[in-house]
Order: C-alpha cells, then sequence, then structure tokens
C-alpha cells in the first residue's frame, strides 16, 4: 500500500491510494460544550436529503449521547473493540490505523451492523454514567457523566469509504474535498459501510445502493454552509475549509481554532483517516474517555477554551459561529466586534463580543406612552 | 499516479457478491457477470480526481425550489420564530431559519445582533411533514351523539335538566363531516339552548338538582351564559385570533341580554377559563413577594452574570433557541450551576450540579439563605433598602405594627412615589399613560405606613410605601434586624415586636442548618454551602433562572418566597446579571397591554369606524379551570371551606377552546375529567389544525389553518427574548378544507345574529369579515406600553422578509424589577418593597406567614403537606382539630388543609400513607426537548428521535407508533422489582382517586383498560432511587387510539375513524396526576398588579392569584408487564447486546473507562 502522510497522527500510514490534498478540504468544528441535542440538525438534514422511501432509517447526521448513545448500536464500541488497546502518548502515534490493521486481503478493519442497530436512532439518550445516590455534588469533571457527539460524515482526507469501495464509486471534490458516492455506479456491496469506522454510509434497501452525507454540496458551491450548520440553534458548528497545519492562516476561524488554538480535535484520529469534523471536547467529562475519543491533546484542548475570555481571537472565532449562513473564510476581531469575511474579503456579518444593553425613556413625547419593564 | 495497491482475492469478491444480495448465483461466471459494467470505468485514484460527475445534478435538483415565504410558528414554548419555508410544485418541501433576528430593531434604532440567529429547532423544521400529515382536520366535525341531540331539539332529562346519557358518550362515539358553516349553526343553536336552560331560577333550580355545589351554583347568578367557559389557550400567541375567544365570550352579554331580558349593564358573558395559572406556569410566590405576575429577565441578560443557576429548569431542553446564551456566557467565564433532581440534559452544561430530593426546593433555598445569614454574608443595605425584613410584627397579632398603632394621632403618608391613587367612580389612565403604580382609593388603607426599630435612635420609626431605596436612604435611618423590641400601643399595650428578619433567622436557626437541610433535600452539606458561597461571592450578579420542575410541586409559592429571599439577601434583583426568573408558559401578555381593547370592547357597542375610540366593558367571569379538572369540587374539609367568593367557579355546561390541547387532552387527572367531570358538559368545542386527544373528547371540532396557511395576519411576542412579531399572511393555499380561528368566531356569530336578530353579534367580527383584521391589531399596539408608535403593516411586512421588531421596554434585555431597583420605584406590594412575611389571615392559618418549607402533596415518602417548623412564635397554623379534620384524613383535599408542623427529625419519621402498600416511588413529569407540549411528538421522525424506542419500521408491534413514551426508573430500583431495561411495565397512581375515581367498578372496565398506564421502562442511570420520570410530552390512549391497536393488523395505536395517534397503548402520563389547590393561593387578601395595567387589585386575580395545580404530584407503583424484546419475547435487544446503562459487556465497562487506548503524558 502507498504511505500517506497523515498530521492528526503526526506520521505516514499505509492507504489504498497515493495521498493527494484537495484544493480546499470541506471541514467543520463542533463544540461539545454548546451542543443541547436538540436534533434540529438531524431534522435540518433529514428532511433536506433523505426523507424518501427506504431512507426511514437513515440519518446522514445524528447526535448521540455519549458514552450510551450510538448510531448504528455500539458503533465505536465495537471497532474500538475489533482494533485493540492502542498506545496514543507523544505527538506521534505509536498505534495501528484500520488501515494497518486491515485482516489479511482487506483494505481495512471493519464491521458490518446489522439492520437491527439501526432501528433506534436515539438510544441512549441523555442517559449517564453509573449511578446517582440520592443527593450529588458534582463539580468539574463531573464523575457521573453524559455529553452529546453530533456527527456527520468527516469527509476525511483518507477516506475508509472511498478505501474500501471495490468499484470507486466513492471519491474525493478535488475543489471541496467533499467525499461523494456516486448513486449512479455503486452497485450497493456495502463494502462501504463495512469500511467506514464512523458508519457514516448507509445502505438503501428500495434502491439498492448506499448514500452518504453529501457535505451539503449543492449549498456549498453556493458559499453557503450546510443544513446542519445553518439550522444549528446551540451556534455549535462553524462549516468551512481547513488547511493542513503547515499552511494554516490564523485569519480563517476554522484553521484558528483547530491549528493555533488548538481547541477543536479530530474524532478518533488513532483509526487514521484523517477527519475533517473537529470537536471542542466537553470539559465535565474525565479526560480518560475523552483521549479514547479525540486523542491526547484533549486537557491542552480543554484548558485553553476555558481561557477563552482572555483570547479575543479564540471568542471572536467562536462568537462566529451561527451568525450568518454563508461559508466564512476570514475573520478578525475589531474592538467589541468580531467580523466575518468571505473568500473575497467583504463583510459577511459583525457580532458584539457582548450584546448590547439599551436603556430606552421612561416617557416617549412623540408616541405619548410611558415605556417599562412590566406592562 | 497510482492505482489501487490491494489485490481483491477471488474468495473475498465472492464474499462481497454475496453481502450485495446476489449469493443466489450459482457459478462464478454468472457472477461476474453482474459486474459488466466495472471495467469500462477505470479511476486510478478517487482521492484526486473522478470521471463522470454529471450524477452530481441529482442533489442539486433535490436542493433547488420554486420559491420561499416566511411563517411564523408558534407552539407553546415561549420562543415563536419566523421560518423560511421552501416550495416545490407547490408544496413545502423544507424549512430554513430566517437569519433575520439581527435585524430587528427598535423605535429608537437600537439593533439587536446576529447572534440572535438562527432561530428555528427540529420541531418547526418538521413541520412541512405536519402541514400535510394525516391527523391535519379537513372540514368541521359534529360528534354523533352530539348532532343527534341537536336534531331532536336538546332534549333534557324533565327532572334534572340533564343532557341524555346515551348521547354524551364522548371518546366513544363516531363522527359526522360536516361544512364550517353548518358547524357554526349547530353551535350557535347549542350556546343558546345552554343558556336559556341555566338562566333563572329555573336553570338554579336544574343545577342544584344535577347535584352541583350550592356555592357554584350561586356564582351562576342567574346568567345561563355564566356556565360556559370560553378559552383562548396562550393567547399571547395570537393577540387576535386566541385572545378572540375571549372577547367571543365577552360578546356573550348580548345572548344573555336577549335570553333574560336584562340591560346592558346586567347582562353577563360567559366565564373565561385561566391559561397561565392553568399550565402551573405561574410561579404563585412571585406575587407573594413582589405584588406582580412573574418577575423575570429576557434569557441573554446570562452574559452579563457571574453565576448562573438553573434551578429547576432544563434550560437546553426547554429554551433551546436561548441555550447559547447560557454557554457562551460560560465560555466567557460565568460559573453555571445545576439544581435538579437528576443528571439533567442541563447537567451537562453546567460546571456544578447539585441534586436534591424532588420538591425540596423550599427547603434548599431556606438553606442557602442560612449560611449567607450565619455567616454574615449577606448585603445589609440591599435589604434595609428594599425589602420589608426590617419591618417590625406585633407579636400578639402577627399583624405588621402599623405606624398608627405605635403613634398618636399618626396620619399615613401620601402615596406619591411612582404611585397614583385613583379616585372613587374613576378610571385609572390608560396604561400608556399610567405614571406608576395605581392604587384604587377603596385599597390605599392597605398601604399605611409600617414601622422599622432604628438602632441609631433606639426607638420605632415610621416607613412610608414610597420610601424605598434612595428615598429610604434619605431618612438617615439604621433599622434593626434582629431582636426583641418592646412598644407601647396608642391604646396603652405594651406589646413585643421583632423585625420580619429576626423571626426568619430565628426559623432558620431552628430548621434550616447545614445538617437538616442536607436531610431533606438530600444534597450533600458542601453542595449548599459552596453555592451559598458563590451566590455571596457574587452579589448582585446571580441570575436565579428558576424553571418548571419545582413549579409544578404543591409548594411551589414557598419554593419562590425561599429563593427570593436568597436573591434579595445578595442583591441579585432588578440588575442586569443579577436577578431572579421563571421560566414556564407564554406569558408577558400583559406587555401586550392595549389587549382589552379587543377582548373587552362592549358588545353592545361595536366600533366599525377604524379610527374610532372603542368602547371597553368586562362582561366575562375569569375563573380557575383547576377546579373544573378537580371535578368541579371546591377545596372544603371538616368545618372549613377554602375556596369561597370570587376564587369559586360556576358548573361547567358548554366549553369553547382554542390553540389548547392541554386543557383536555393532556390535561392534569385526564381520565378522570374525561369520564367523570366531561360526561356532565354539554357543549365541548375545540380548534384545531391537528387530530388531538381533546378532538377525540369534543362534539364539534374546527379544522382551522396551520400557520403554514395564515390568511389573517396576527401578531405574538414572548417572556424571554425581545422580539415582537407579526404572523404574516401567508401565499400557500389551503392544504385541506380549513378556516382561520377568527372565521369560526364570526360564523357562530353569524348564526346567533340570526337566531336573535341581533346584528351585534357579527358586528363585533365586522374587521374579520372585512379581511381587516390590521384595524384590531393597530388598537392593541396603540394600547401597548412597549408597541406604541409601531404600523401593524410595517411589522408584517417585516416579518414576511424573516425580520422580527423589538419591544420597546424599558431596557433590552429586559428585566423586571429595574425601575425599582435602580429608581427607587415601589413594587406591587403594601410596602412597596419586596414582601418576605404575609400578615394576611390566610397564611397565618396555613403557617405560612413566614417563608417554611412544606413537603409535598403526594410526591414524598413522608406525610404530604406536612409543615416543617420546631415551635416558633409567629408559626401558629390552624391544626385539624380547628377545622373538625379527623385526625388521620388524609385524603386528596383535606392532606392540603392539615397544617401540621414536624421538627426535621419528627418529619423524617413520618411516612406517606401509601407507602407501607407498594407505592414507593415518586413520579414526576417534566416537559423535553421533543414537543412543545405535544407539538409535533407524533410526527414520525420526532416519534422517532423521542427517546432510546424509536423505530421507523416499528419492528415491534406493541409499539404505539415510531416512537413512545417510557419511564425512566434507577436501574437498582427495577431490579428490585424484577424489571428489565427495555420492559413494559403497569404503573399506578393512588388507588383512592387515579386513574380515576371509580376505576374499580366492574362495570367500568373499558375505561380503567383505556386509562391504566402501561409504559416501557428505561434503565435511567441518571436519577436515584426512589424517583421515576416520565416526559409530558406525550400523546395519551383514548378509546379510539386503544380500539385501535387492539383491533388494526398493524397493532398501531391510531384511530382508525380520526386517525388520532396514541404514543402510549394504554393510559398516559396524566394517568397519576390530579389537581391539587393550595389555600394560599385562594386568599381574598393578597394585593397584587392586575394584567394590562399597573392597578392593584386585591385577593383572586386570575392568572397571577389564583390555584395553580400541582401536576407533578404523584407517587406511584410499579408492576412489571412484558418482556421487553419483539413480539414480548425476552430481553429488549440492546440490552442482550450488553450495549445498556447496568448491563454492560465487557467491551463497554473498557470503553466507558477509556480503555481502548493507553497514553503516559509526558
Amino acid at each position: 500500500m502507498p504511505k500517506v502522510y497523515n498530521w492528526q497522527i503526526g506520521r505516514e500510514m499505509e492507504y489504498p491510494y497515493e495521498g493527494v490534498r484537495p484544493q480546499k478540504q470541506f471541514a467543520m468544528i463542533m463544540d461539545t460544550n454548546k451542543c443541547i441535542a436538540c436534533q434540529t440538525c438531524t431534522v435540518a438534514c433529514k428532511t433536506t436529503w433523505t426523507s424518501g422511501r427506504g431512507q426511514e432509517a437513515m440519518f446522514w447526521n445524528n447526535v448521540e449521547t455519549k458514552p450510551y448513545g450510538y448510531y448504528p448500536l455500539g458503533w465505536d464500541v465495537k471497532i474500538l473493540e475489533k482494533l485493540g488497546v492502542q498506545d496514543i502518548s507523544g505527538p506521534v502515534y505509536q498505534g495501528k490505523t484500520l488501515f494497518e490493521s486491515a485482516p489479511a486481503g482487506e483494505r481495512i478493519l471493519g464491521y458490518l451492523p446489522d439492520d437491527l442497530d439501526y432501528a433506534h436512532p436515539n438510544i441512549g439518550e441523555d442517559d449517564s454514567t453509573s449511578n446517582m445516590g440520592q443527593g450529588a455534588f458534582l463539580q468539574v469533571p463531573h464523575m457521573q457523566w453524559m455529553y452529546y457527539l453530533p456527527r456527520i460524515c468527516n469527509h476525511c482526507t483518507y477516506a475508509a469509504c472511498l478505501g474500501s469501495c471495490p468499484r470507486q464509486s466513492i471519491y474525493k471534490r478535488p475543489e471541496d474535498g467533499i467525499v461523494l458516492l456516486d448513486q449512479q455506479r455503486c452497485r450497493g456491496y456495502r463494502e462501504c459501510v463495512k469500511g467506514c469506522p464512523y458508519k457514516k454510509t448507509h445502505f438503501n434497501p428500495m434502491t439498492r445502493v448506499s448514500e452518504k452525507c453529501i457535505g451539503c454540496y449543492p449549498a456549498v458551491e453556493n458559499n453557503r454552509q450546510t443544513q446542519c450548520t445553518i439550522t444549528c440553534i446551540g451556534k455549535i458548528r462553524t462549516q468551512g475549509f481547513i488547511a493542513p497545519p503547515d499552511k494554516a492562516r490564523e485569519d480563517n476561524p476554522i484553521d484558528y481554532l483547530v491549528h493555533v488554538a488548538k481547541v477543536a480535535k479530530p474524532l478518533y484520529p488513532q483509526f487514521g483517516l484523517e477527519p475533517n469534523v473537529y470537536y471542542i471536547p466537553p470539559v465535565h467529562v474525565p479526560p480518560q474517555y475523552l483521549y479514547q475519543m479525540f486523542g491526547g491533546g484533549v486537557e491542552e484542548a480543554i484548558k485553553n477554551y476555558r481561557n477563552a475570555s482572555a483570547d479575543m481571537k479564540l471568542l471572536g472565532a467562536m462568537l462566529l459561529f451561527g451568525a450568518t449562513p454563508e461559508i466564512i473564510h476570514h475573520y478578525k476581531v475589531e474592538g467589541r466586534y468580531t467580523i466575518g469575511y468571505d473568500e473575497k474579503g467583504s463583510e459577511l456579518v459583525r457580532v458584539p463580543l457582548k450584546e448590547p444593553i439599551y436603556l430606552r425613556v421612561v416617557y416617549d413625547d412623540k408616541y405619548q406612552t410611558h415605556r417599562s419593564n412590566i406592562t | 499516479m497510482n492505482h489501487s495497491s490491494v489485490n481483491l482475492s477471488r474468495r473475498r469478491f465472492l464474499q462481497m457478491a454475496s453481502a450485495a444480495g446476489f449469493g443466489a448465483m450459482v457459478s462464478p461466471s454468472d457472477l461476474f457477470a453482474q459486474y459488466r459494467y466495472l471495467s469500462p470505468v477505470a479511476v486510478p485514484n478517487p482521492l484526486e480526481a473522478y470521471p463522470n460527475r454529471d450524477w452530481e445534478r441529482m442533489y442539486r435538483d433535490i436542493y433547488r425550489t420554486d420559491k420561499t415565504f416566511v411563517f411564523m410558528c408558534c407552539p407553546n414554548d415561549t420562543h415563536n420564530c419566523l421560518l423560511n419555508a421552501f416550495v416545490k410544485n407547490n408544496v413545502v418541501v423544507r424549512i430554513e431559519p430566517t437569519y433575520g433576528y439581527g435585524k430587528a430593531q427598535d423605535l429608537y434604532g437600537n439593533q439587536a445582533s446576529h447572534r440572535w440567529d438562527p432561530r428555528c429547532c427540529q420541531k418547526g423544521l418538521v413541520l412541512a411533514r405536519r402541514f400535510y400529515g394525516d391527523r391535519r382536520i379537513n372540514g368541521a366535525f359534529l360528534r354523533k351523539g352530539f348532532k343527534e341531540w341537536a336534531d331532536k331539539d336538546f332534549p333534557r332529562d324533565p327532572l334534572t335538566g340533564a343532557a341524555p346519557k346515551e348521547l354524551m358518550r364522548r371518546g366513544w362515539d363516531s363522527w359526522v363531516k360536516v361544512s364550517h358553516e353548518e358547524a357554526n349553526r349547530y353551535h350557535a343553536k347549542a350556546l343558546s339552548n345552554v343558556a336559556k336552560t341555566y338562566s333563572g331560577e329555573q336553570g338554579k333550580k336544574l343545577l342544584l338538582a344535577q347535584g352541583y355545589d350550592p356555592d357554584m351554583v350561586e356564582q351562576v347568578g342567574g346568567a345561563g351564559t355564566r356556565v360556559m367557559k370560553f378559552r383562548g389557550g396562550m393567547a399571547k400567541q395570537g393577540a387576535v385570533r386566541i385572545f378572540g375567544t375571549f372577547r367571543m365570550g365577552n360578546s356573550m352579554a348580548l345572548l344573555d341580554h336577549h335570553i333574560r331580558g336584562v340591560s346592558p349593564d346586567e347582562a353577563k358573558g360567559t366565564g373565561s377559563w385561566d391559561s397561565y395559572s392553568f399550565h402551573t406556569d405561574l410561579p404563585p410566590g412571585h406575587p407573594m413577594v413582589t405584588g406582580d405576575q412573574t418577575n423575570d429577565f429576557e434569557l441573554f441578560d446570562a452574559e452579563n452574570a457571574k453565576l448562573i443557576i438553573a434551578w429547576g429548569m432544563n434550560w437546553i431542553t426547554t429554551k433551546m433557541p436561548d441555550s447559547h446564551w447560557m454557554t457562551e456566557a460560560r465560555l466567557k467565564g460565568t460559573k453555571v450551576v445545576a439544581v435538579t433532581v437528576e443528571y439533567s440534559a442541563t447537567a451537562n452544561k453546567c460546571d456544578d450540579v447539585i441534586v436534591i430530593r424532588p420538591a425540596t426546593d423550599p427547603a434548599f433555598a431556606l438553606g442557602l439563605a442560612h449560611v449567607i445569614i450565619s455567616e454574615g454574608l449577606y448585603d445589609a443595605a440591599f435589604v434595609k433598602r428594599f425589602t420589608d425584613l426590617p419591618a417590625l410584627v406585633r407579636m400578639d397579632t402577627l399583624q405588621l405594627l402599623k405606624a398608627s398603632d405605635v403613634f398618636s394621632g399618626h396620619k399615613d403618608s401620601s402615596l406619591k412615589n411612582w404611585t397614583n391613587v385613583v379616585p372613587k367612580g374613576q378610571y385609572a389612565p390608560p396604561t400608556t399613560q399610567q405614571k406608576g403604580v395605581q392604587i384604587p382609593e377603596y385599597l390605599v388603607k392597605e398601604f399605611a405606613d409600617f414601622v422599622v426599630w432604628d438602632s441609631k435612635s433606639k426607638r420605632p420609626v415610621a416607613l412610608a410605601h414610597d420610601q424605598i431605596g434612595e428615598h429610604f436612604d434619605k431618612l438617615g435611618i439604621d433599622p434593626a434586624l434582629t431582636g426583641s423590641f418592646e412598644v407601647a400601643t396608642v391604646d396603652g399595650k405594651k406589646i413585643q415586636v421583632r423585625p420580619v428578619f429576626d423571626l426568619t433567622k430565628q426559623y432558620l436557626d431552628q430548621n434550616m442548618t447545614l445538617e437538616s437541610v442536607s436531610k431533606i433535600t438530600w444534597a450533600p452539606r458542601e453542595a449548599i454551602l459552596s453555592l451559598a458561597r458563590d451566590i455571596a461571592a457574587s452579589s448582585g450578579q446571580t441570575l436565579f433562572a428558576c424553571g418548571m420542575g419545582p413549579n409544578q410541586f404543591w409548594n411551589n409559592d414557598n419554593k419562590d418566597r425561599a429563593i427570593f429571599l436568597v436573591a434579595a439577601l445578595t442583591g441579585s434583583l432588578g440588575r442586569h446579571g443579577g436577578n431572579v426568573g421563571s421560566y414556564a408558559g407564554t406569558y408577558k401578555n400583559t406587555l401586550f397591554s392595549g389587549v382589552p381593547r379587543w377582548t373587552y370592547e362592549d358588545p353592545f357597542n361595536p366600533q366599525l369606524d377604524p379610527n374610532g375610540a372603542v368602547k371597553t366593558k368586562l362582561y366575562l367571569r375569569p375563573e380557575s379551570m383547576h377546579y373544573w379538572a378537580n371535578g368541579e369540587r371546591l377545596m372544603k374539609a371538616g368545618n372549613k371551606k377554602i375556596t369561597t367568593g370570587a376564587h369559586t367557579p360556576t358548573p361547567t355546561k358548554a366549553i369553547w377552546q382554542v390553540n389548547s390541547n392541554s386543557s383536555l387532552g393532556n390535561q392534569k387527572g385526564f381520565y378522570d375529567v374525561v369520564f367523570n367531570t366531561l360526561p356532565r358538559c354539554e357543549l365541548v368545542v375545540y380548534n384545531d389544525w391537528w387530530w388531538t386527544a381533546s378532538c377525540e373528547f369534543s362534539d364539534i371540532v374546527y379544522g382551522v389553518d396551520s400557520w403554514m396557511e395564515f390568511k389573517y395576519p396576527d401578531m405574538t411576542a414572548s417572556n424571554s427574548n425581545p422580539f415582537v412579531q407579526a404572523y404574516p399572511r401567508t401565499p400557500a393555499k389551503r392544504a385541506f378544507n380549513t378556516v382561520s380561528d377568527n372565521e369560526t368566531y364570526l360564523g357562530v356569530a353569524r348564526e346567533l345574529s340570526k337566531l336573535t336578530g341581533d346584528k351585534r353579534f357579527e358586528q363585533m367580527w365586522h374587521f374579520i369579515a372585512a379581511e381587516r383584521t390590521d384595524v384590531y391589531l393597530q388598537r392593541i399596539i396603540d394600547g401597548s406600553t412597549p408597541l406604541k408608535g409601531y404600523r401593524f403593516e410595517d411589522l408584517e411586512n417585516l416579518a414576511k422578509r424573516g425580520v422580527p421588531a423589538l419591544m420597546n421596554t424599558r431596557t433590552y434585555p429586559r428585566i423586571n424589577s429595574y425601575e425599582q431597583v435602580q429608581e427607587s420605584k415601589p413594587w406591587y406590594t403594601k410596602t412597596g418593597r419586596l414582601e418576605f412575611y404575609r400578615p394576611e389571615l390566610e397564611f397565618i392559618e396555613a403557617g405560612e406567614n413566614l417563608i417554611v418549607h412544606r413537603e409535598p402533596s403526594d410526591a414524598t415518602f413522608y406525610d404530604p403537606c406536612a409543615i416543617v417548623a420546631a415551635p416558633h412564635p409567629a408559626i401558629q397554623p390552624k391544626r385539624p382539630e380547628d377545622w373538625g379534620i379527623a385526625a388521620d384524613d388524609r385524603s386528596h383535599i383535606t392532606r392540603q388543609m392539615r397544617n401540621t408542623t414536624y421538627d426535621v427529625e419528627g418529619l423524617l419519621k413520618t411516612k406517606h400513607p401509601l407507602r407501607d402498600k407498594g407505592w414507593d416511588h415518586v413520579f414526576h413529569t417534566p416537559k423535553y426537548r421533543h414537543g412543545a407540549h405535544t407539538m409535533p411528538v407524533d410526527t414520525d421522525f420526532m416519534a422517532a428521535l423521542f427517546g432510546p424506542f424509536g423505530d421507523m419500521y416499528r419492528r415491534d408491534k406493541r409499539s404505539p407508533s415510531s416512537g413512545e413514551m417510557y419511564v425512566d426508573m434507577n436501574p437498582l430500583d427495577a431490579r428490585k422489582l424484577g424489571i428489565n431495561d427495555g420492559d413494559y411495565v403497569w404503573v399506578d397512581g393512588d388507588p383512592n382517586d387515579l386513574p380515576f375515581r371509580g376505576w374499580n367498578d366492574p362495570a367500568r372496565k373499558d375505561e380503567y383498560k383505556v386509562a391504566r398506564l402501561l409504559v416501557r421502562a428505561r434503565y435511567y442511570p441518571g436519577t436515584p432511587q426512589g424517583i421515576t420520570r416520565m416526559w409530558f410530552n406525550g400523546y395519551m390512549a383514548t378509546p379510539g387510539s386503544v380500539k385501535a391497536h387492539e383491533t388494526r393488523p398493524d397493532g398501531a395505536a391510531k384511530n382508525e375513524e380520526t386517525n388520532y395517534q396514541a404514543l402510549f397503548r394504554y393510559g398516559g402520563h396524566q394517568s397519576l396526576t390530579r389537581s391539587w389547590l393550595k389555600p394560599t393561593h385562594q386568599t381574598h387578601t393578597l394585593i397584587t398588579r392586575k394584567s394590562w395595567t399597573n392597578e392593584v387589585t386585591k385577593g383572586f386575580n386570575v392568572d397571577v392569584h389564583c390555584v395553580t395545580n400541582a401536576p407533578r404530584e404523584s407517587i406511584a407503583k410499579f408492576t412489571k408487564a412484558e418482556d421487553g424484546g419483539i413480539g414480548g419475547k425476552g430481553l429488549w435487544r440492546p440490552v442482550a447486546l450488553g450495549l445498556r446503562p447496568a448491563n454492560e459487556s465487557p467491551a463497554l465497562k473498557q470503553y466507558l473507562q477509556g480503555g481502548f487506548v493507553k497514553i503516559i503524558k509526558a
């Protein structure tokens, strides 16, 4: 197999194809500390893309409560168990990726979920760890905990679906890095369903071919963020493009948060796919669990995140989440505002770092009325 | 270019082919034939390039739409969103937010920012599936039995006048579809018949013969219109269309005029039912402390706080679009603490989480107060300047010491500080012109000067209502907070007096020490200590965001008063970032202060000139629906009546409600209401756009327009955000045969005009008929202080672009108590101050003149309603024996009048009367993220996402829908009862009353089958042992849904005639609830502000001071019913696989520990 460089694990690794990075790479950041599990993203996605027959149990976007929520059932427990215990000490990953752990004759270590694994899309909702006593006082980190993990396709740099498709029906768009599954060419072998460790390709029993999150390319092509992002009322998401670390630009909010502030981390980087959805880890969860999910840098991420009030650039990037449906390519903090710009540098939106307080008159002579807070 | 370097083995290829469904192929050559398309296209590296991308057009086509329009989504969740509907082939295919909220401005050019965007949620985005759903009400429907009764010209029992029982079988009957006009005719005829039947002496005789309480009959006053109850639910959600129900009720005075031949002065309109208090949204202690309905702050004030306490408020599930204000405040350094009864959804967004026993919030708050006082952490200046805590209490009468008691010849100060006395015979000026509190002359004596003990001069000093804040400072006195003093009264007595603070402190020292509070509440001592110190350290900058949780328990006013005490002790009131709020329901319709110009327009003189002045007259008689829900029973026991006078309802013979499923279909004690109370009613009318459980039990159902197809514009606003928003008219065609709510009023009015020959019925809806709703809306705007200056036309045009406007309240964010604390203006109380002592007789008799902790009425392991109080000179309640109540009578109504006191140890030795009989679990029913009340939980996608049991394919035919409701149990509790995760269980409430009175009568077995709750149990490790939870939002089982799942081949609990979709097979969350009527909510003495004005009143004040019920009160017994596996066989699959809490496989255990990685930190 060719060797490709995966910056998330800090080394080269095996992948079925030669590494080629797109001109721009679709990316998303999700702040788990703000996710409220409302499922608005899920419904936005579902009503836009997957409301047809055969798609009933198909959620390209889902939100699961960790640790007991999984769609499909047990997906990460199962693949982690197959991969076994891996050493993630240090900046360079010591363990094996899923490609490197592929059984003989196969391209990647994977498994095919049972149909029933997709039955309960919100199983585990709000289930927390351990057993609540009669009365409790929890302080950070909470020793009894749960949090919400929203998920879409990671549009991986080294996508496992793409790598495992025997028919080469899955490809990465050079212009934006979105990974697509050709609906005409696919024959429904389900190798991608088996290969994707995140289980973000889905078999459609009506069309007999597989489908996956399309990164809302019809929107992205028009400079609009994805449906799940523009409807996110928790304002936990921003979607744009990420550069590899050596090409990071500080005025790109995604680059800033991932590469400079280092508050956003990939999901299961040890799998070796270089996923392009980044998560700000939940600050209240004990780190050991988070290492397993987001890698060894979670404590630094949490520390930097909790220090946001002292880092205006970090705060400015965070407060642009959800401020505009357009894709923000550049931003800057100026006075009490943070301002987002499009690719050409035109201003898209400016929001205050703190919403102002206005005081109105007691009596308005023009309209002849009192103005009060009571009635 | 590099080709794939992996060579597929032949064996592997066959495996894949098999997976793809070609496993039956016989020979490899056949097999390879299937892949003949494979060879021509080669993709050297799909990371780099792909040959044929034309297919991508497919998703662009799906995304492309023909046009968009904006509509208003406005369920009862207090948010209200203008949403963009995307239309293809004239069908709404998807919905998106408008991103218009950052463009909102006020009349002064102040603008909101785009931090307000996006506004929407999953419930709004799924509406495209609901607008065209099969439960849309297509036309108007008459219940068959009702139609027969009407067609026979309303035959009645000659002795009692009751309608024939066999024709009143609501819920079991079938339906006749009619035109809206025909329904209007039946409706008007029935109203007329009911009014006639129950008017005059004859009417009174019949009502008494039907067994109604004579006290209730007396309130009818001989007017048959008074036995009708009209109600627009959550009326602020439609200033015209929903408040219109009350206008309709007010105009029924015309009907009374015709039926009884009385003059306009003597005519009476219908009864009108409450809304905010009916939903138990009203925090009843707020008016007891501030005189105002609810003190709150718009939620975006969060980022001004140093400390936020989400207290019994599941903020992130019930205030979803405003959650980011909290999480962003936290991002910027605000500490967030949850006071909760479980590891709630909101807990995972908090720094500290304090789990307490449900309904012990009063004790918890008092425990905080005790720490703050005993450690000397309180803000004495705030306490002295703004509260009644320095006021002296006479220990002989327990009344506040009046200045006239001790100062001979004392003349009370005149009321001038932002206060106006309204002379007898005059009206207060219009609200827009009111300069502060308006006190009717007859109430002036209530505002008499009171007395404090000046520590400087060591003598009593009179303090006036006006002397608050800076006006108090001018006096230069220093009132004592502690101590006992002797004063001589003008009649020559020597009496002991003590400051309220001192009496309160004694109570806290006696009962609310760390140790005691920890025992009562379960909160660890360090939690109480830590939070109290945090609050003190954030003096003036703590936001107490209180939710529906503790409000739905019987002791809700104790809770409010205690929380206010903590806030006042630390100066966190009336300040940006420091305040108390209560967040349940769409209240603050008082901010539309011009609403009475619509609802109370004098029906005898309708104004037909769009610019003419409107004459108003109140003909309605407001009452609380809780008495009706309580089986039309008042509160009385022994020789004592608690419910008297203006609190007393009339009998209910006709009901018309719009915009409310919670008033019947999701009613507290639902099955008692529909099986015992509703049959006594003779006309039940609901307007709805979706067939709910309320419709299942109606006589007339009007199918009305959904938000998508509004043809009559309207207006709404909320309590938790600063926006006034128009419902724009939409270009969408009506998908079904529906009309506007406004047209139902117009239609019935037309028929009443025909019946009576009086054109004024119809003229009342003149501008509806003329399609000029804007005239009515403009009248409301012109009378509303935060709106005056707007033109409705402008608001609608903005709304069509997805942009709201800002309310012009005094501040942005609007915070209550701002004018009081910042500008030294009085609250709406007798002292003008925040009041922590309630000297009124009703409070003294209840033992609640001081703030105390009382146990809840049912959701407790201890003696229900018990007062925690060691002997205290100011706590002297009426005991059961004082009112002739038997010592051991703890029945449903009586226990609420039992004012028994225990010290803490004493309380902990008591037991709930059902505890030894298997009723071991508190069962509570909060609201959740997937529904705004019941909207839109039965929509397929929503049901599938509602909790762990959703399944779009309904593989288990027992599942009522693509999802179903469940009860959350602590796994250890469940195991003890032999209940596995995912099993079905029976859940029973108090067998004396539940699920309905008379359930054990063998003749009522069919009703009992419908009503007894059967539901899935979920192992939920976040809830403590003894505490169980079920969400409030499900549609409950009805006779039609039960018949459906028992007979339909697919087993769905979906009524085959009406399509009503239950989310339970049997029963519902309201199988275990019933009405509770707290005595302190029923006083005739409390002073409070009326809605829509600054005028104060005394006693009953609808939606401000009246009963609130306590729908979270129940104790339950659990019995395993069926296994959780598909079809009732074995374990639920996820349990069997070891992927559930308390049933973890070894792999899951390892996963939970983060055991799949090893890491050595440098």
